[in-house]
């Protein structure tokens, strides 16, 4: 049995993803990885994998895969109407996938970004630079430093094992938003009372100038100070003002230093739901402090962890997963028997 | 001691702020914070982004804390006084300085009122230090160029540079790893390769010092043939290195 995905449709950019290279940024590397971090950390959670496995992240559209192993998969992150084998799938749940399955992803209905992680391992292409994911820009890392194409295959490892199997979903609610938090940047006290002020009354709009680097907003003009900057580095989340008075959320792919001022830093809680929302929606940015920010953030982690820790709990409770090597094919024997 | 203070950006990275400043004492001091931590491994540090006058410091928060690791980075900077007298590397890079490679090499003598020659031998005969890496992966930012030729950067950026073009943006000076749309004067290439995405690692890094050596077109093609073959290596000059452990 050879250990590998077939692309079939290759989906709008799908990339090779897992929590980046920060490590490189000291080099200049972006450090790039998952937009939607969450999302892809609750994919990993779901097949039992390590937080940093790597995963197929889709955006728009997502990809036709044929599985030529035995694996378990996990999608989650923007809604979509996946099928395996012509079968709808649903999402934030295991799937158990047979060797020749055909899974279909297909557009993605609400937010921009999915995640596909597969079991046992995940994504096993070449690291570079410590890190599996990709850096189109830099045409680095995941498959060749590309997005998938047609006829590529993407290695993974055969995988017949899931502990807690049909325990291993979670419900996610699909919200709203309207508001997105910051905590005050670097620059902050640059920026006049006036213009402090502006930034949290206005309504922003995510532009049509949106990609892995980062999300160009519109709105009202805010007024830039007039001293200019020397760089420095630049965090994940920082809200840069350009020079023509326009924010730009500064995202995974984004260089490792700029010279705009940096007037906020959307909190990592938010950062999730802030990469989800579509060209053209509109919300708020509302000012926090870094302990409410750390408190989100713990409060969203702890969802995950505790679901772990509930189906490590209830790894040997009924319906009991297959935990050996030879459980599905047993299984598989009872049924053609039946 | 060098004024500082700290400023946390977000649940798990923070900035250490030195005067607004390019001053090679200071950013010596802010590369030397970077490579400590990176050295000693520092508990939850995932990563470190030197510049000019800051150093951003991303951090696991379940590992360590804003705090721990202001008590981490006072520690380094009071015992930095040992750190900074360690000696520097300088790289030796070859650079053809011709109009084919550099077309803005005229102008700059123009600028400057000097020849040519007069132009190469100015910007090749200073050690340019680096202060940080930025903007392409190995694009590093160096300085001081020579008062007098320090031309700004052009009025309307270039849409392509080629890769390996060495040029010069004010006091500051560099060369593209990769090709790019840049403003900045360009006086000639290098031969060698700064940027492979199949070897990412890097040949210098920030806190080196770059020499820019001229090197006439028969060399620049040896050395392009070496480097294409993977045999050719840049010529690093270690000085004045007191730190023998």
């Amino acid at each position: 049995m050879a250990n590998f995905v077939r692309v079939i449709q290759p989906g709008l950019s799908t990339t090779v993803q897992d929590l980046g290279r920060p490590n490189h940024q000291i080099e200049g590397f972006p450090e790039s990885g998952a937009m939607d971090r969450f999302s892809y950390k609750l994919a990993n959670l779901l097949v039992n994998n390590h937080r940093n496995s790597a995963s197929l992240e889709f955006v728009s559209t997502g990809p036709t895969l044929r599985f030529a192993c035995d694996s378990f998969i996990a999608l989650t992150g923007g809604k979509v109407n996946a099928t395996l084998n012509d079968q709808p799938i649903l999402q934030n749940e295991v799937v158990e996938v047979a060797e020749g399955s055909i899974l279909k992803i297909g557009p993605v209905i609400e937010g921009n970004y999915g995640y596909l992680a597969f079991s046992n391992g995940g994504v096993i292409t070449q690291p570079v630079l410590d890190s599996r994911s990709t850096t189109l820009r830099t045409k680095m890392g995941g498959l060749d430093g590309r997005a998938l194409e047609t006829g590529d295959t993407i290695p993974i490892r055969d995988s017949v094992v899931m502990p807690s199997l049909s325990s291993r979903k979670i419900v996610i609610k699909s919200e709203k938003v309207t508001e997105i938090h910051f905590v005050k940047g670097p620059h902050w006290e640059m920026f006049s009372k006036k213009t402090q002020e502006q930034f949290q009354s206005e309504i922003y709009q995510i532009s049509e100038q949106m990609d892995r680097m980062g999300y160009r907003l519109n709105g009202p003009k805010l007024e830039v100070p007039k001293k200019s900057l020397l760089s420095e580095g630049t965090v994940l989340g920082n809200i840069q003002i350009t020079r023509d008075g326009s924010p730009i959320a500064l995202l995974a792919d984004r260089q490792t230093t700029g010279g705009y001022p940096v007037i906020g830093t959307i909190i990592r809680a938010d950062l999730n739901r802030f990469v989800q929302m579509k060209q053209g929606q509109q919300f708020k940015f509302v000012l926090t402090d870094i302990d409410t920010a750390v408190e989100k953030l713990v409060q969203q982690q702890k969802v995950i962890n505790d679901t772990f820790e509930k189906w490590y709990a209830g790894r040997y409770i009924e319906p009991i997963g297959p935990i050996r090597r030879n459980a599905i094919k047993i299984s598989r024997l009872i049924r053609a028997n039946k | 001691m060098m004024d500082y203070s700290y400023f946390q950006v977000n649940e798990q990275s923070l900035e250490v702020e030195f005067p607004e400043q390019i001053n090679v004492e200071e950013n010596k001091l802010i590369q030397n914070i970077a490579r400590e931590l990176i050295e000693q491994k520092a508990v939850g540090v995932t990563g470190v982004i030197p510049a000019y006058h800051t150093l951003t410091v991303n951090f696991d928060f379940d590992l360590t804390s804003f705090k721990e690791l202001v008590n981490q980075i006072d520690e380094i900077i009071v015992n930095s006084n040992e750190l900074t007298k360690t000696g520097r590397s300088i790289i030796e890079l070859p650079v053809f300085y011709s109009p084919k490679y550099g077309p803005d090499l005229e102008d700059v003598a123009k600028f400057a009122s000097i020849s040519v020659e007069e132009l190469i031998k100015l910007h090749s005969g200073t050690d340019y230090f680096i202060y940080m890496m930025g903007f392409l992966p190995g694009f590093a930012y160096m300085g001081s160029v020579p008062e007098k030729i320090a031309m700004p950067r052009l009025e309307v950026p270039r849409k392509s540079i080629a890769p390996g073009s060495v040029g010069i943006a004010g006091a500051q000076t560099g060369m593209y790893p990769v090709e790019s749309p840049g403003g900045w004067r360009i006086l000639g290439r290098t031969p060698v390769k700064l940027y492979d995405p199949a070897r990412p690692q890097l040949k210098y890094r920030s806190g080196d010092y770059i020499r820019f050596v001229p090197i006439d077109a028969e060399e620049y093609r040896r050395i392009q043939q070496l480097d294409a073959a993977d045999k050719y290596s840049l010529k690093v000059i270690k000085e004045g290195d007191i730190d023998n452990g």
